[in-house]
């Protein structure tokens, strides 16, 4: 590797690393802004045109308060845990593919290694919710490692059928084999539920047992506050983003915009911002719309009927592929 | 479970209603009022900061000291203080309302038989120590004269309380006859 190669990765991770700042601080924005017009309300509207400078202001706000660590709680793991969270997510967006050879890396295993970082990022919510000695903290945390394993399995299992069709792991392979159709005709079922255990991978509602406000004050989160506290915040934002990166390349085409007209010549990042943003705004929508799961639910949903139906969506996928495709 | 609560169920109908709603509550205006900026006009004869009314001939109070409002007022946050006059009438010395106590309850407008307390439609009062909320006789006289006077202040009366004045005023028949006793 040459070391022009190795600065424009540097330059790359710089750049995808910036805008990755700037849309958790707007995405908290049009989150509050979307839910509170949901709700009849206004959201933020005092800083700035229509509040547009609240992240700002919020994250001034944040990095300015105290720093308070609990005496009791078990202190490098304390300062550990929401590093852990920002950098798995934060790794995760190497291999995403934004363009046609737009990502920082082009890695042949991009689902496998995606999903173990998930599982990582699983990490900084349980030893939060360990170290920082509460009893509310450790409930969260517990909870969390409950329901990120159940979910892992059945977004795994859901993203299996996709890599049947492709015969690949490479995020930019399955890009191009969207080119035609998008996989979310084909795998509708897997699509859906992996979009299901995507919200549950992220601790989000309605599944978002482990900061359940109304019986754990915030869960895992609860003795954290400032910077530490927006640490976590950014991880949970971050896994959203790769989540919905990863729907976008495996279900929704990625890139591939529609060929005609002016449309073909909007270039794809557009159209994978697009669709992201859509997907987000799904997030969003859901979270104003339903109220939380109980956690015996939760887990009952996840164990008896999205890992049986991803199952049922692999068996079906590869009978399809043997019996017609193969012909 | 029959079968069409089981097609529901599988296909989400509810949670799409509701997904529906919510994107419907989303385009729709929002009614959030931005307070500071645009206030809203208070209601008439909605209940605020207390007031004395002034008797626009004499330019005093028109409370006479009876006593009725403190001994109606569940909060019991009137205090009155009154002495003898120079021709034996009762005169009010001090008129006294702790407005952090009073529950906005208007008994004392509807117990005073002559119409000299009253609630103004200001509600937007604050401040940084008890005492500004101790309401004094010469106090409460100014905030009649600025947020009550003139026809505001009678027609409050008239729309909203029936001051048991108007029921116990002595017609003018009556007072010639008083003068003529008198004399």
């Amino acid at each position: 590797m040459t070391e022009m190669e190795m600065l424009i990765i540097v330059v790359k991770t710089v750049i995808i690393v910036s805008v990755f700042m700037l849309f958790v601080m707007y995405a908290q924005y049009f989150e509050r802004k979307i839910i509170a017009h949901m709700q009849a309300r206004l959201g933020p509207m005092r800083v700035g045109w229509h509040g547009i400078l609240q992240p700002i202001a919020d994250s001034l706000k944040l990095f300015l308060k105290e720093d308070i660590i609990p005496s009791s709680s078990d202190k490098p793991i304390f300062y550990i845990a929401p590093i852990i969270g920002v950098i798995a997510a934060l790794c995760s967006l190497a291999v995403i593919p934004f363009w046609e050879g737009l990502g920082v890396a082009n890695l042949n295993i991009g689902i496998l290694y995606i999903l173990a970082l998930s599982s990582v990022g699983a990490y900084c919510v349980i030893l939060g919710g360990w170290a920082s000695n509460s009893k509310y903290s450790f409930l969260g945390g517990l909870r969390s490692s409950a329901q990120v394993i159940s979910y892992e399995i059945p977004m795994g299992l859901s993203l299996v059928g996709v890599m049947m069709m492709t015969g690949s792991a490479n995020l930019s392979d399955i890009v191009k084999a969207q080119s035609e159709h998008w996989f979310l005709w084909y795998q509708p079922l897997a699509c859906f539920v992996f979009v299901m255990s995507a919200i549950a991978e992220t601790n989000r509602a309605p599944f978002d047992l482990s900061e359940a406000e109304t019986e754990l004050v915030a869960g895992f989160a609860t003795e954290y506050s400032g910077m530490r506290w927006a640490l976590f915040f950014m991880a949970e934002y971050a896994s959203m983003f790769v989540m919905t990166a990863l729907g976008t390349i495996c279900f929704l085409g990625g890139w591939n915009g529609p060929d005609f007209g002016i449309f073909a010549h909007v270039p794809g990042i557009v159209w994978l911002t697009l669709k992201m943003s859509a997907c987000i705004f799904i997030y969003f929508w859901i979270r104003a719309t339903l109220p939380r799961y109980r956690y015996d639910q939760l887990m009952s949903i996840g164990w008896k009927i999205f890992i049986p139906l991803s199952l049922a969506n692999i068996v079906v996928t590869g009978l399809v592929k043997i019996l017609w495709i193969a012909k | 479970m029959t079968l069409t609560q089981f097609i529901k169920k599988v296909l989400f109908i509810e949670i799409l209603q509701g997904l529906a709603l919510t994107f419907k509550h989303m385009v729709a205006p929002a009614i959030t009022r931005q307070y500071p900026d645009e206030k809203r006009e208070p209601v008439p004869g909605s209940r605020g900061l207390h007031a004395l009314v002034r008797n626009p001939l004499s330019g005093k109070e028109k409370c006479v000291g009876c006593g009725l409002c403190a001994a109606m007022c569940p909060s019991q946050c009137i205090h009155i203080y009154t002495s003898e006059g120079d021709d034996h009438n009762k005169v009010v010395d001090r008129y006294e309302i702790e407005v952090l106590r009073c529950v906005f309850c208007a008994l004392c407008v509807e117990a005073c038989p002559y119409g000299a307390v009253a609630l103004t439609e200001h509600f937007e009062y604050s401040g940084y120590t008890r005492e500004e909320f101790y309401y004094t006789k010469e106090r409460l006289l100014e905030n009649w004269d600025k947020y009550m006077a003139g026809a505001k202040g009678e027609e409050y009366f008239e729309k909203f309380w029936r001051p048991k004045s108007i029921d116990f005023k002595p017609s003018v028949k009556e007072l010639q006859t008083k003068e003529r006793a008198g004399k």
